[in-house]
């Protein structure tokens, strides 16, 4: 758990010749153990943003800071869950997708300790009577925990999420957005998560930021403050989504 | 549930039992019924040559020489496919130039080569081995460099995210998920190997002392020896389902078709 500075941040693409600017001079400030959920329509370069964040693109410019030293490359003390469910080692278990980790980035080498780690994390996800099992025979919202397991195992200074939810079904959707707050209570990890959803947003963040379109530049920031658990039935989130949502521009085609 | 799919893997298993005896059946009766057991001859007789020469002729010395070639050629083909596919993983330029030679060589098949091989090697075993690992070496690296080409980009975004760079990113994630199409190289290999040695024994002879199972088939059809000659055939039959079913197969349950990868 770290904070992290997203400093004037921009970014453009070549696209046929023109110059598509998908970030412009976006600025975050978070302090260790902040909840951000980024909120923004379709296409706005949101996804651009915290792949940015976890290294996998560069920004043109701006810097990017985690406890004040500025970020090198993609690495594991930043870790991704995506939207893909894809994103399990399939020749692994459930049981080796987390201790895998762990053992290339040294956390033990010694096995017991790290059966318990696995163990752990797996009990935390309730997948421990799925430990033996390969993730094609798991469910899509099965697969997310076990990544969120994995990443949570790891110990990352900022767990990243870009929209980990976004093809799951409503109901277990929601029962993964109360595993992930009670994860988040519990291990008080600095999380960044995308979504379009501006329930989702509320529900999960202690501070929400709302992107506008192309170029994404932050067009509100606000600290979430309705204590939990957050039922869209009252007044206070009611509000909130209000808000929100008239700050979400969607794009007319 | 599981007693559903288990039955349905019994009457699968039945239904190619049946259609093997049903075979055999036919084989056995229709030369007799249509008096030309002296171009067929029945089943039976075929199954006793088999036997007589396995055990008291030579068809054993001629499968175990033929083994033994396919297996040499398998290794060296492999070790040079695993080489050359590196280096293209590894070297853009490198696989452009592999790129040309695949077109060249891909379509050309072994036993046209074997006039050149010869001429260049000579008569003997090192000649069929060379036709082999021609044989094998470019759809082996041809189903590799597919199988690395496919690799999900999330897949390689993640190890990289977990830790992973270099050598490491292409041992614990590229090879595992290019995987299946590298088995499936493999299995092309392995029916592939087979009929180049076996076309280029019957094209240019017994190569060593003995001879393999191609050499085997032009012989005993020059002696006019009809029941050795499809003695064997059913050598290389047999030999091949055996290694199939007992070692492709399994390694294919064990692994792609277990982990949801199949291609």
């Amino acid at each position: 758990m770290s904070s992290l500075q997203v400093n004037n941040i921009s970014k453009s693409y070549q696209l046929d010749n023109k110059e598509l600017n998908v970030l412009n001079d976006i600025s975050i400030s978070l302090d260790s153990g902040d909840f951000l959920t980024i909120l923004g329509p379709s296409g706005c370069g949101k996804s651009t943003l915290i792949r940015c964040i976890c290294g996998m693109e560069t920004p043109d410019s701006g810097e990017i800071l985690i406890d004040g030293k500025p970020i090198d490359g993609i690495g594991p003390e930043r870790l991704m869950v995506f939207q893909d469910f894809n994103q399990l080692f399939p020749w692994k278990t459930v049981e080796e997708n987390i201790v895998f980790p762990l053992k290339l980035n040294n956390v033990s080498n010694n096995k017991v300790e790290l059966n318990e780690i696995a163990e752990e994390f797996m009990d935390i996800v309730n997948l421990k009577q799925f430990r033996n099992a390969y993730p094609n025979q798991l469910s899509g919202g099965m697969r997310q925990r076990v990544a969120i397991a994995r990443s949570l195992a790891l110990n990352p200074k900022v767990l990243l999420m870009d929209e980990p939810f976004g093809a799951l079904d409503a109901q277990t959707r929601a029962i993964l957005q109360k595993e992930l707050y009670q994860l988040w209570e519990k291990f008080k990890t600095t999380i960044i998560f995308i979504t379009h959803n501006v329930q989702e947003a509320i529900i999960l963040g202690s501070k929400i930021i709302v992107l506008g379109l192309m170029p994404a530049t932050v067009k509100f920031e606000t600290t979430n403050t309705i204590p939990y658990p957050r039922m869209p039935e009252t007044k206070e989130f009611m509000s909130l989504w209000k808000e929100l949502y008239g700050h979400l521009e969607t794009k007319r085609f | 549930m599981t007693d559903k799919v288990n039955g349905e893997k019994n009457k699968s298993r039945l239904t190619k039992i049946s259609f093997l005896l049903a075979l055999f059946l036919i084989w056995e009766f229709v030369p007799v019924w249509t008096n030309s057991a002296k171009i067929i001859p029945p089943f039976h007789k075929v199954m006793v040559a088999f036997w007589t020469n396995l055990w008291h002729g030579d068809l054993l010395q001629h499968v175990a020489y033929s083994l033994q070639l396919i297996f040499t050629g398998i290794l060296i083909g492999m070790i040079l496919a695993f080489v050359l596919t590196a280096l293209c993983i590894v070297s853009k330029r490198f696989n452009d130039i592999m790129d040309v030679v695949i077109s060249i060589m891909h379509p050309l098949p072994g036993i046209a080569l074997l006039p050149v091989v010869m001429l260049i090697v000579g008569l003997g075993a090192k000649s069929i081995i060379i036709i082999i690992v021609h044989s094998i070496l470019w759809p082996l690296i041809v189903n590799a460099l597919a199988g690395f080409n496919s690799i999900p980009k999330i897949q390689i975004e993640l190890g990289k995210n977990l830790g992973m760079k270099g050598v490491k990113l292409i041992w614990l994630v590229m090879i595992p998920n290019a995987f299946p199409y590298i088995l499936s190289g493999i299995k092309i290999s392995w029916a592939r190997s087979w009929r180049a040695l076996v076309s280029a024994e019957m094209v240019f002879g017994a190569s060593g002392m003995v001879g393999g199972l191609g050499w085997y088939i032009y012989k005993t059809r020059f002696f006019m020896d009809v029941s050795g000659m499809f003695a064997g055939l059913i050598s290389v039959i047999i030999i091949g389902m055996l290694v199939d079913e007992f070692v492709l197969k399994s390694i294919e349950k064990n692994t792609v078709k277990k982990w949801g990868m199949s291609v």
